[in-house]
């Protein structure tokens, strides 16, 4: 006789997981299914190499809700979160900018490049910070549905509608240019320095099968900012234990709650019956029931693998199939003997304890994001370092480091096809590695493990559909009441009784939590559990 | 020693733990103050002063060779973002200073004019003398005619073997001179204007002295009477310059420059806010005191925190909020500086003004009188050119 | 003494003239001022070798709009249109010449040659455009939607424009707000399969816009063009301004040659009050009407002091940069392009991977080793711009930087040619022997001899927020922060492109203030 549950979660990620907790936390009977041995998903920690535990994939927490961790208490279930103080670029020719908290040697760093753009920057800050209250009032509620005459959906709407009115006419209008333009377009608004500009560009394209000068790009940089809206000064950093630190504090939240969790137990399909979900068969043939379905997983694996095509209205499979996903990106983790220390800035100092971009100029992102376009991973690639373990050195061995590498662009669609890419892997490394050593002179020396997950790696042990680490690239007409399709927007999927949490649902993307959370929300408003 | 971060650099406050005997160095004798942190710019080319008249709301063409003008600029609506001074050095350049960075905001406006605009705030130091005998002590080490130097004129002087730019200008409210020197130089300059102090009781002063003297003398301070327009992120927190005393600093017969329009629609309709003096009642306040069985203990600091403002009929409309203060050792006055609605300006108008004696909040009278609340002769005098 | 005059247009291209007509019509006394010799500016035909002459920079006409035509009753003053676009000859490196015509049946028989899907995909395209056009139309042929403020009566224009785009039926409104955000070349790739046709038919959408075909958005600029493609006008552009500056005396204006507007007159109180030349006589009028660049009318024709900042930064971020060069070519012979001749116009791209390489180099300042031809043949319908037998070859080269990183001089217009020649040798194999005679424009050459700054032929990028507020919030309903002083070029809304909207809609704004 097996249990009857309320509602089963396929996939335990940090959003499967959130959105469990709140079910539980209303009282409701859940079951979290995850296929691997770890929880976490794409948030994941590992120790992949005796002693070394890796941030497998996610590796910095950006713009988890504070209100998720404020309604689930996670604090007590041990997140905790480290912010990053700097922003290092080394460059070339033996120069580097570091930015950093402080306003005042962020300045000086910058006016060696440019006077102008030094002084501009906290002003661009502060502009952006302003414009945030747009990005909070879409990404902290459910999208809305243009469609619906229901007064709810009207009112969210009307919502939105204030939130664009209160920025007043000169907010809007740098909006308008903020969704439409490129990164590195909307930049030169404010900044002349490339220095500046190049490194800055880059969260326009994090994720995205994109360059810095395509259209589109720019919104993301409104991200970067948002963390103070939330009354904390810096929104980016590492969490405690590496990020599956902050998947595991969700999961005790949901155990707390009394939601059940079993690893090691990948779904096969989701049961439909009537047209309607009504529970999942495990690879293993088991077959569990609940009252409804809860998909944490993509939105191409859930529509196609989970629910399969012979149950999906031909509009709805054009509508998935346009989906875009094109992962675009890899990431390389590397084990080392002893702090790297860059040749343009020696030591270990704080420079090193945020983030670490290998971005010298725009025609280099620009170049990267050519070869990608044709087919081909970047020979010098875009590279977002981090070195956990100089905040954190409860993660390796005393004295031994972690460095691990968010590598772009290793585009999933090769040309000799996705599933060569294991043949490409360890030369891909070797481009990374290559790229780092031209600033840190050693690192081969250092290298103790290596691990390269490619975007079909990524596809096939994280489940990411062709490898995007955000369920479905982040373009405007993926967003909001498109995502992941029109019409099925709103974390309900076209079956009755199947509902999806995960990145490919609005708002997407990124350590946030907030699809997890609004999907629980609107269920348990809707009265759908 | 007492120091805190000033644009970047650590500044000292006071040299020992108490700034009294600095304000009195200030007031009676001579203090030296360190201001190099400020900001400073060079303008130099054939049409610099139609370049800084663009953006200045003083008319800088107008400005003599040798002279100082004191002013403000404003953003497109007439909304200030910063103040400073702007020195007349030759016919084709000027020496200007301002407390937040301004290069890339000048240099926005660079576009058609044949000018060079240089910023040398890490290349110049600045030394503010001031006090009574700081004319005595400056004539002691440099070459420069002080006796007919002018308030707000500027020359070069020598000392020793190197370059100085005189101004005389500064923050205090007193006799006083503003010295600019090239960084290599500048210890040299303080060494030798300490030595020739020695006689005439100078000592090196800090912030928390000037902040006193130049409460005292009704001088406004950016981001504590006013914030940067371009900083603000609300249009409430912008202000004009009449709204913020600096109305006579406004030129608007003239070619255009930033703000012209919006400045001339509120010359025409009206401020909206004005700063006042506020000359806060002694006997009040001492009375409140009493009442809780305490002598009256007011701190020899100026303050600078907001404090709310209330109409005399009635303490629950706000009429304004004082933005710094202080208690005034030279006149034995509670004084503060106060943005008040335009109908709460006029000289000797009475208002109430916030205090919390003991935990517990109280309102005591307040007069509106000028911001110029010490005002000595000496400042502007001229030996060389005594008044008739 | 000099005449005053109610309104000064400066430059006497088809968008200057419009606006004077619009406006002498309404009994205001016009001027127009044009620096060149002759007018039409981008649109003028010129002879470019002797004994062979072009119809105009640009060779496009289709957005000419209708009711610019019945309203100036341009046919009494000799226009004459043929409906739909003109058939267009898509060329693959394969050898092969698709006819692109108006005729939707007729292209799809052809496509069909290719592929079937294709044939069903262009049904498919052209219902969906035909479908959205009343939507463009009521957003691309009305004045701007204005985002100056947001008060009742701003959100009642968009909401206006919202409910338009409603009542295309929420399958294709939804399918509108999906597929407008998309790259062209993911657009196309979802109804098409064979490359020379995607990358034909996408060309145009990238025409000055400084992108390549996977870009964002850039399937918005391919629905703007197609919806708006009306009528095409007989003898091309030079015969849009025969016939414009015929109704323009008709109309009482009065136009004067050779003479370049030095400076915009403002009065005491910042107001214009005329147009001083360049050799320092000046016109006096209350209203200057500028078909110029938003760069020429703001930096050039004022002085610094008289702008803004915030008008100034935003002149200075208008996003203008110029990819597109002009060959002209006289040759001794009637032309065919993959063995097709007779047609007017052709069109290279063969791929959007082609397409995309074409443009890589413009983002390092460098031109194409491989551009984008879009070819004009104006000899076909106009035998006598050349010597009997003879051919007229008019070439829009995409993609060509300005800001050249060598600079534009004889020797990188030599090479552009080269890069030419050599791309359309593929074509028209032995074409550079038959040539008698050719011209190279660089975008240099077309910003000094047309005043478009940085060469480009739109007057401004087509990106989304420009053409939302077109050139920018400030000037976005053809007023300026000048009082007195409007834009009725095409750097204002609708955009680039020989359509005569910008000076239309100006001068209906200049009638409705003044």
């Amino acid at each position: 006789m097996s249990k009857k549950y309320d509602a089963i979660i396929i996939g335990g990620g940090h959003n499967g997981l959130i959105c469990a907790a709140y079910l539980a936390k209303a009282g409701r009977q859940v079951l979290v299914l995850e296929k691997r041995h770890v929880l976490g998903g794409a948030a994941v920690s590992e120790e992949l190499y005796p002693g070394f535990t890796f941030s497998v994939a996610s590796y910095v927490v950006s713009l988890f809700r504070p209100h998720i961790i404020r309604e689930l208490e996670l604090a007590k279930h041990g997140y905790e979160v480290i912010p990053m103080d700097c922003s290092f670029l080394p460059l070339p020719d033996g120069d580097s900018l570091a930015r950093w908290a402080d306003s005042h040697r962020s300045r000086r760093e910058i006016a060696r490049f440019s006077k102008k753009d030094s002084e501009v920057y906290p002003e661009f800050s502060r502009v952006m910070t302003h414009m945030g209250k747009l990005a909070k009032a879409v990404i902290d509620h459910p999208a809305p549905n243009i469609n619906s005459i229901n007064p709810k959906e009207i009112a969210n709407l009307l919502r939105l509608g204030k939130a664009f009115k209160d920025l007043g006419p000169d907010l809007l209008h740098l909006n308008i240019k903020l969704v439409t333009m490129s990164a590195l377009d909307f930049l030169d608004l404010w900044f002349e320095s490339e220095v500046l500009k190049a490194p800055m560009s880059v969260s326009g394209i994090i994720g995205t099968f994109q360059g810095i000068r395509s259209p589109g790009t720019a919104y993301v940089l409104l991200h970067h900012y948002m963390g103070q809206l939330d009354g904390v000064f810096r929104s980016w950093g590492f969490s405690k234990g590496g990020t599956g630190g902050v998947s595991m504090a969700c999961a005790r939240a949901a155990m707390s709650y009394g939601a059940e969790i079993r690893t090691e137990a990948p779904v096969k399909q989701v049961i439909i019956k009537n047209g309607m979900a009504t529970g999942v068969v495990l690879e293993n043939g088991d077959e569990l029931y609940a009252k409804t379905v809860i998909s944490n997983l993509d939105p191409n694996r859930t529509y196609l693998k989970m629910v399969g095509e012979n149950h999906l209205d031909p509009d709805v499979l054009k509508d998935i199939k346009r989906f875009k996903l094109r992962g675009s990106s890899g990431k390389v983790n590397l084990a080392l003997d002893s702090v790297p220390e860059f040749s343009c800035r020696p030591g270990d100092g704080d420079h090193i304890r945020g983030d670490i971009a290998i971005a010298p100029s725009i025609d280099y992102l620009e170049k990267a994001y050519d070869q990608a376009k044709y087919g081909e991973f970047s020979t010098r690639p875009y590279i977002n370092a981090v070195i956990p373990t100089l905040t954190d050195p409860s993660l390796a061995p005393p004295g031994k480091h972690i460095l691990s590498c968010f590598v772009q662009y290793a585009p999933y669609h090769i040309k000799e096809g996705a599933e060569n890419w294991p043949k490409y892997r360890e030369a891909f490394g070797d481009t990374v590695v290559d790229t780092l050593a031209e600033y840190i002179p050693g690192l081969k020396d250092k290298i103790l493990f290596r691990q390269v997950l490619t975007p079909w790696d990524l596809e096939q042990t994280m489940g990411l559909t062709e490898g995007n680490i955000f369920q479905g690239e982040l373009s405007l007409e993926q967003l909001l009441f498109q995502r992941p399709v029109a019409n099925y927007s709103g974390y309900k999927t076209s079956i009755p009784k199947l509902w999806m949490c995960g990145s490919g649902t609005h708002p997407g993307g990124g350590i946030m939590g907030a699809s997890g959370e609004l999907c629980a929300k609107t269920m348990l408003t809707s009265r759908a559990i | 020693m007492k120091w805190k971060e000033w644009a970047g650099y650590y500044a000292v406050c006071s040299y020992e733990t108490l700034h009294d005997s600095e304000y009195y160095a200030f007031r009676n004798s001579a203090g030296l103050l360190d201001v190099s942190p400020l900001f400073k710019y060079r303008v130099t080319g054939p049409d610099a002063a139609a370049f800084l008249s663009r953006i200045m709301v003083r008319n800088i063409e107008k400005l003599a060779v040798g002279r100082v003008s004191y002013c403000c600029w404003c953003d497109d609506y007439g909304k200030v973002v910063d103040d400073g001074t702007v020195m007349r050095r030759g016919e084709q350049e000027f020496f200007v200073t301002s407390a937040d960075p301004c290069y890339s905001w000048f240099s926005r406006f660079l576009r058609g004019y044949r000018v060079e605009l240089t910023d040398i705030s890490d290349q110049v130091a600045g030394l503010a003398l001031q006090g009574p005998t700081s004319r005595d002590i400056l004539k002691q080490i440099c070459d420069a005619d002080l006796d007919a130097l002018k308030y707000f004129a500027t020359c070069k002087a020598r000392v020793n073997e190197f370059e100085i730019y005189i101004s005389r200008t500064g923050y205090t409210g007193d006799l006083g001179y503003e010295l600019w020197v090239k960084n290599e130089h500048a210890l040299k300059l303080w060494d030798a204007i300490m030595a020739a102090g020695r006689n005439y009781d100078i000592r090196p002063a800090g912030l928390d002295a000037l902040d006193v003297t130049r409460v005292e003398a009704g001088l406004i301070l950016k981001d504590v009477d006013y914030f940067n327009a371009l900083h603000a992120l609300i249009d409430e927190r912008k202000s004009s310059p009449y709204e913020i005393s600096l109305g006579w600093t406004v030129d608007l017969e003239r070619a255009p420059f930033n703000g012209q329009a919006a400045l001339q629609t509120e010359k025409e309709h009206g401020s909206k806010w004005a700063i006042v003096g506020l000359d806060i009642n002694w006997p009040e306040l001492e009375e409140l005191y009493y009442k809780r069985g305490l002598p009256p203990v007011l701190s020899n600091h100026a303050w600078r925190s907001s404090i709310p403002i209330y109409t005399a009929k009635d303490k629950r409309i706000q009429a304004g909020y004082a933005t710094s203060g202080t208690w005034s050792p030279i006149l034995k006055k509670n004084i503060a500086l106060a943005t008040v609605q335009k109908q709460y300006d006029k000289i000797g108008m009475e208002l109430q003004f916030e205090v919390t004696v003991e935990h517990v909040r109280h309102t005591v009278s307040a007069t509106v009188c000028k911001t110029q609340f010490y005002n000595p002769e000496r400042k502007t005098s001229t030996p060389k050119f005594p008044k008739s | 003494m000099s005449k005053a005059y109610d309104i000064i247009v400066i430059g006497g291209g088809h968008n200057g003239l419009t606006a004077a007509i619009t406006l002498a019509r309404e009994n205001k006394k016009v001027l127009v001022l044009e620096k060149r010799s002759m007018l039409g500016g981008i649109a003028a035909g010129e002879e470019f070798h002797p004994g062979y002459s072009t119809t105009g920079l640009l060779h496009d006409t289709s957005g000419v709009r209708n009711r610019v035509i019945k309203e100036f009753t341009l046919e009494k003053f000799g226009l004459k249109t043929k409906q739909g676009k003109p058939t267009v000859g898509l060329l693959s490196k394969q050898g092969d010449c698709l006819p692109l015509s108006n005729d939707v049946e007729a292209t799809a028989a052809a496509i069909s040659k290719f592929s079937a899907k294709d044939a069903a995909g262009y049904r498919d395209y052209m219902a969906f455009i035909s479908a959205i056009r009343p939507f463009m139309k009521n957003l691309l042929d009305e004045q701007p939607p204005d985002l100056s403020a947001l008060g009742t009566k701003q959100l009642w224009g968009l909401l206006k424009k919202g409910l338009a785009l409603k009542r295309l039926g929420k399958k294709t409104m939804m399918e509108f707000l999906k597929v407008a955000p998309m790259s062209v070349a993911d657009f196309l790739n979802e109804k098409f399969e064979t490359d020379f046709i995607k990358a034909g038919i996408a060309a145009p959408a990238l025409y000055g816009s400084f992108t390549g075909p996977w870009s964002s958005y850039t399937t918005l600029n391919l629905l703007m063009l197609e919806c708006l493609a009306g009528e095409h006008i007989i003898g091309g552009p030079q015969a849009l301004i025969a016939a414009l500056e015929e109704a323009a005396k008709n109309a009482g204006v009065d136009i004067k040659t050779n003479a370049p507007a030095d400076k915009i007159v403002l009065d005491a109180g910042r107001k214009v009050s005329g147009v001083k030349l360049a050799d320092g006589e000046t016109f006096t009028a209350p209203v200057v009407a500028s078909s110029c660049t938003p760069q020429v009318t703001f930096y050039d024709l004022l002085q610094p002091n008289q702008i803004s900042y915030a008008l100034e930064h935003a002149v200075k971020h208008y996003r203008s940069r110029g990819t597109t060069a002009k060959v002209s070519l006289a040759v001794n012979k009637a032309v065919t392009f993959n063995g097709v001749g007779g047609l007017e116009f052709y069109r290279t791209g063969n791929s959007f991977d082609d397409m995309e390489r074409a443009f890589d180099p413009a983002k390092y300042r460098q031109s194409s080793a491989e551009p984008l031809l879009d070819i004009h043949v104006p000899t076909v319908s106009k035998p006598n711009l050349a010597p009997a037998g003879h051919s007229v070859i008019s070439i829009l080269v995409h993609f060509a930087p300005f800001n050249l990183k060598d600079g534009w001089h004889d020797e990188t217009k030599k090479k552009l040619f080269d890069s030419v020649m050599k791309t359309l040798e593929s074509y028209s194999p032995g074409i550079a022997s038959s040539v008698v005679g050719s011209e190279v424009l660089s975008p240099a050459d077309l910003e000094s001899r047309y005043s478009l700054t940085n060469g480009h032929i739109y007057h401004g990028e087509e990106a989304v927020d420009q053409i939302i507020t077109r050139p920018f919030p400030l000037c976005a309903q053809y007023a300026t922060p000048v009082s007195g002083l409007y834009l009725c070029g095409s750097g204002s809304h609708p955009g680039g492109g020989i359509t005569c909207m910008p000076g239309y809609l100006g001068a209906q704004t200049i009638l409705k203030n003044c």
